[in-house]
């Protein structure tokens, strides 16, 4: 049958996701080894030329040119893929062609040195970015990789070989891999091979001979490998029995702060929550007593944290005036059961001597969690402990405030003078000094005003109030105590106040993004439509933000535009709009993650990409310029979390679309069936009426009579225009664009389409009087003219079949403001009561009506109805109080929809 | 007299059986083919009055074979299409069509376009003067050469466009003009949207008709274009 064909056969359905699996991400191999030169990339070739061999696609899409020449003999035979040449400062250097690469699309592709950076112009900054991109593209990758370039394992290499190695990979890819080949060989052998000079050209060869290749660390590095080979080994086999319970149990979490020595503690977390299997977290608490950070640490912080985040931490930064209690109080609220700090020793000196270190305070307030402490890096101090103290923002100088500080100075020294009138003791004047500069640091700004108003009264209370008076000798052997405790209160009550200040403002700053966030969720919640969602979207984030911000719901490539909207002084439309900000943003919608400014990918970028993921896959792209400077870390985790709400929004949406849009596929299957089952059986009628005339006439040719014949003859005639006319109203339907409900519109002149109408009638029912009224201007009405016609046929026909010959038949065309008006009226018996509801649908539920009585006008109605909501108008019909029916239907004059 | 020869290009066996009755009946010589190729050699050796051609054919497309008669002769023809081709139509037409019929059609409006396509041939406008001095359709008279209409007997006042655009459609009465032909001859290169036709047609209308609702003079083709009558 037809109607099977379309259907997808379930093998073939089968198949394809089968093959959309594979396509989803292609298998890593790392060819993993201690050292350079033990042969790894011998062995991956060799492994490639095996698989070649097997028929498999290979391609080689980059080797290191300085490869040994035994090695580069097993190149041959094998395609491989031009390197790229990248111009950096007049120096052309030879990158991987990633961008060829995805396009040839092999089966595997070989791409020597994981850890490699790429030249600056490259869209990625690390190769295992570029070789992330590959997998995700379904493709095989072979690659090669020495330990010390694993990022965990990084400083444990450092202080074995006391080299720094800046290149590293991120443990995640490592565990990525599918298969680890450790290639291993003895350390003598290597040392034998480095000797004979096959590993480096000989200048280089003394010093790495020197530094790196010594018999011992070799011997360490060979372990180092092994152990991480061994360690994956044993992951795998634990992962297949213990899973989540483990990790339930522990809970790791490790401080870091902006210095470089963090990033020891970090990395020794993440390889310890590695082997626990536990999740773990790097909290950053950003004091309110430590005031600022400079540039410099600010730069070692983001990249602490986003090492972090490599290492599969989550992370958390929190804000407290005192350290210890804010990572105890986050520690108790979230179930951690360890907790990892970095220590460096810190010389005695006066100030530090009564304060109890930091891990002794984290001990007491948590006595049940155990506390490790990695000793910080002492062999490098290139980062400035101290923090330089800027002073903005505490300097801040106001007329207002002065004038507070001088108003209560004066008022103070006003009531001292009335206290001293009336003989109230010295004591007392002192203490109303203090009391003004207690109220002067409450109610200005900063310290300053408040030490300028210790100083202050501790001067006027020694000019008015001592002996000698009027003068600034203090003889009394008090006074240079007063003077002191005054400046204390000052201090402390100035400090005190700043303090409350600033955790006011950050409380309030906090409170607000909780808020936001919970309006926004609750907005969201409330809209429909991917328009509005869209638009909700970039307004809070502009107005949170003051920047610039695009929205991709689809995938940008096939060149549609984001919603933009414009924060003020902030990058256009025309900048976020552009190709390459779209390559950026259909780069985050391929790949799945951040790219653009600020980020490893395409940081050329004038904004900063993220993807609006739910269920594993890219609903939006949300694109947020970043002319005005990078976001910072909290910015960023807001906008993940924003970022989050809309992905919630938006896959709700979908739902509801597919949702609604299953109810309307439904709703037409039902009415197209309906349709069908109405159509039969008007069909049969005409049909069997034709059949058994014609054949009447055929076998009784003789016997018939003349005027029998004609009889008949006519009835055949008469019934096979019916069937044209139902045929063609049934062509009609089909013009209507499946699915859309959408008619091509072109504006006609409304009058020429009710002529036409008219004069097909006239044809037909030539005894007939059809009275036609058009306006006297010409109306011209955005429409498809054949289905207007044909609906005015349909509505005309009825009118002529529900009437007398007498009596005429009239189309009357009207104009309102916005709509055309067709009245078709007749002068009939009018539409019986029951029959309304059942006017315009071609269905008759209970069958009380007999389809040959009406001869299938319903179905004519019900295509009327059709064609006019296709064309957004409606259409009513009513019995008039003079008798007979008026069917009306308006056309929207305007061109919108 | 000779009886007219009408070359008959339709696949459609019943259909062609009964034009073929309708023609023959009345006084015309039938040849029919199946097959467009056929066709167009049939049309070459017996050089028929009047092609009738159905434009959905088996082997070529039926503007195909319009193309390739009209490289080298003008005989009429008449296009047969169905309810709601009008592109295809108005291609026909602009081709070099000399009229159209939609099928299903009656006997008397088959028979109508052959005497109008007759009627437009070449050998029969040979003895009529091309520049006919005026045309007169009911009350409705156009004088081209005062350059004035009048309806029964009282002129009326229409401007130059409106005039021209009478006047093209009057001389050739009887025959569709489609849309884009008829604003090529009056505004020539500049022609504009139909909308400025529309416009002009409406006000010819609301002049010479006495319902522009129910108009007789001037008809409408759906999405093809204008034909006015030849007689009433």
């Amino acid at each position: 049958m037809d109607g099977f064909e379309g259907r997808p056969d379930p093998n073939a359905l089968l198949a394809d996701i089968q093959t959309q699996q594979d396509n989803h991400s292609g298998k890593l191999k790392i060819f993993f080894g201690y050292a350079a030169g033990v042969g790894k990339t011998y062995a991956m070739l060799d492994d490639a030329q095996e698989q070649c061999r097997m028929g498999k696609d290979v391609l080689v899409g980059y080797v290191e040119p300085h490869t040994r020449p035994e090695t580069l003999q097993l190149l041959q035979g094998l395609p491989s893929l031009a390197p790229k040449s990248v111009f950096y400062r007049n120096i052309e250097l030879k990158e991987f062609d990633l961008d060829e690469a995805l396009r040839r699309k092999p089966e595997l592709i070989l791409v020597d040195e994981l850890a490699h950076t790429n030249a600056e112009g490259v869209r990625n900054l690390k190769r295992f970015q570029d070789i992330e991109e590959l997998l995700n593209a379904g493709i095989d990758v072979y690659t090669t990789v020495n330990v010390q370039h694993i990022e965990s394992l990084n400083d444990v290499i450092e202080g074995i070989t006391s080299v720094q190695v800046k290149e590293t990979v991120p443990d995640y890819i490592f565990d990525r891999a599918e298969k680890v080949k450790l290639i291993d060989i003895e350390p003598d052998e290597l040392l034998r091979r480095f000797e004979d000079g096959k590993i480096y050209k000989p200048e280089r060869a003394q010093t790495a001979m020197n530094h790196f290749f010594t018999r011992e660390n070799l011997k360490l590095l060979r372990e180092i490998a092994m152990r991480k080979a061994a360690d994956r080994i044993s992951n795998e086999n634990q992962n297949e029995r213990r899973t989540t319970e483990k990790m339930a149990n522990t809970k790791m979490l490790v401080c870091i702060g902006p210095s470089p020595s963090s990033a020891k503690c970090i990395r020794w977390t993440a390889r310890a929550a590695e082997a626990f299997h536990a999740q773990w977290v790097a909290l950053y608490v950003d004091s309110t007593d430590s005031d600022y950070l400079t540039s410099q640490q600010q730069k070692i912080l983001r990249g602490n944290m986003n090492l972090a985040e490599k290492l599969g931490a989550e992370i958390v930064s929190l804000t407290g005036h005192e350290i210890a209690v804010s990572v105890s109080e986050y520690a108790k609220l979230s179930g951690i059961t360890n907790i990892v700090v970095g220590k460096s020793r810190n010389k005695k000196t006066l100030k530090n001597l009564f304060d109890i270190d930091f891990e002794d305070k984290l001990i007491s307030l948590l006595p049940n969690i155990e506390v490790y402490i990695i000793p910080g890096a002492t062999a490098r101090r290139d980062y400035k402990k101290p923090r330089k103290t800027t002073w903005k923002g505490k300097v801040e100088f106001s007329w207002i405030d002065c004038a507070k500080t001088a108003a209560l100075l004066v008022a103070a020294t006003l009531v001292s003078l009335g206290l001293r009138k009336v003989g109230i003791g010295d004591q007392n004047i002192i203490m109303t000094y203090i009391l003004s500069v207690l109220v002067i640091s409450r109610i200005t700004k900063g310290h300053i005003f408040g030490i300028i108003a210790s100083v202050a009264s501790v001067l006027s209370f020694n000019f008015f109030f001592t002996k000698p008076m009027y003068t600034f000798n203090a003889i009394q052997a008090g006074y240079p105590i007063t003077f002191l405790i005054m400046l204390l209160v000052a201090l402390i009550t100035s400090t005190l106040t700043v303090r409350i200040k600033t955790q006011a403002k950050l409380a309030v700053q906090r409170e607000r993004r909780t808020e936001v966030l919970y309006e926004i969720n609750k907005k969201l919640l409330v809209t429909r439509g991917l328009e509005n969602i869209i638009s909700l979207t970039n307004v809070y984030i502009v107005n949170l933000f003051e920047r610039s911000v695009v929205f991709f719901p689809s995938d940008p490539e096939a060149g549609t535009n984001g919603s933009v909207m414009q924060a003020d002084g902030d990058t256009d439309e025309a900048v976020l709009n552009s190709k390459d900000e779209k390559a950026v943003a259909h780069w985050v919608f391929v790949n799945q993650k951040w790219a653009g400014s600020g980020t490893d990918t395409l940081m050329e970028a004038a904004g900063l990409y993220m993807p609006v993921i739910a269920q594993g896959k890219v609903l939006a792209v949300l694109g947020i310029s970043c002319v005005k400077g990078f976001l910072g870390h909290n910015t960023r985790q807001f906008l993940r979390m924003i970022a989050s709400q809309v992905a919630m929004a938006l896959e709700r949406q979908n739902l509801s679309d597919e949702q609604r849009s299953i109810i309307v596929e439904a709703e037409k299957e039902k009415m197209r069936s309906n349709l069908l089952r109405a159509i039969a059986h008007d069909l049969r009628t005409p049909l069997s009426g034709i059949l058994g005339a014609s054949s009447a006439i055929r076998e009784n040719s003789k016997t018939l009579d003349e005027s029998t014949r004609d009889k008949l003859n006519a009835d055949i005639q008469e019934e096979a225009q019916w069937l044209i006319r139902m045929v063609e109203n049934l062509l009609s339907v089909t013009r209507i664009n499946e699915g859309e409900s959408k008619v091509n519109k072109n504006p006609e002149a409304a009058e020429e389409v009710v002529a036409e109408a008219v004069s097909r009638i006239r044809k037909r029912f030539p005894h007939h009087k059809v009275e036609v009224s058009v306006p006297d201007e010409l109306l011209e009405v955005p429409m498809d003219g054949t289905l207007i016609a044909q609906v005015l046929i349909n509505l005309l026909e009825n009118a002529v079949k529900h009437s007398a010959v007498t009596s005429p038949v009239e189309i009357i065309l009207k104009r309102t403001e916005d709509a055309a008006i067709f009245e078709v009226i007749d002068h009939g018996k009018g539409i019986v009561d029951e029959d309304f509801p059942y006017l315009f649908i071609s269905y008759v539920p209970n069958g009380t009506k007999s389809s040959d009585s009406s001869r299938g006008m319903g179905i004519g109605l019900s295509i009327c109805m059709t064609i006019i909501k296709a064309h957004n108008g409606t259409m009513e019909a009513a019995n008039r109080k003079e008798g007979g029916a008026v069917f009306k239907f308006t056309l929207p004059l305007e061109r919108s929809e | 007299m000779i009886k007219p020869t009408i070359l008959v290009i339709e696949d459609e066996e019943a259909i062609c059986n009964f034009i073929t009755a309708i023609l023959n009946s009345n006084g015309y010589q039938v040849i029919k083919t199946g097959t467009g190729k056929e066709g167009v050699s049939m049309a070459a050796s017996y050089s028929p009055d009047v092609i009738l051609l159905d434009l959905g054919l088996p082997d070529i497309d039926g503007v195909e074979i319009l193309k390739s008669i009209r490289k080298w002769s003008k005989i009429p023809v008449v296009v047969v299409s169905a309810r709601g081709h009008e592109r295809e139509k108005v291609e026909a037409l602009d081709l070099g069509a000399d009229d159209y019929i939609v099928k299903p059609f009656g006997t008397s409006e088959l028979l109508a376009r052959i005497r109008t396509a007759l009627r437009h041939s070449p050998q029969s406008m040979g003895g009529q003067i091309q520049g006919a001095e005026k045309t007169t359709v009911g009350e409705l008279q156009v004088d081209y050469e005062k350059r004035s209409v009048s309806l029964a007997g009282k002129a009326v006042h229409l401007t130059p466009v409106e005039y021209k655009i009478l006047a093209l459609l009057s001389k050739n009465a009887g025959k569709v003009l489609t849309h884009d032909y008829i604003m090529k001859e009056v505004w020539g290169l500049y022609a504009g949207d139909s909308h400025t036709l529309r416009v002009n047609m409406a006000n010819i209308r609301r002049k010479i008709e006495e319902n522009p609702g129910a108009p007789k003079f001037i008809l409408t083709e759906m999405g093809v274009g204008y034909r006015m009558v030849e007689e009433l």
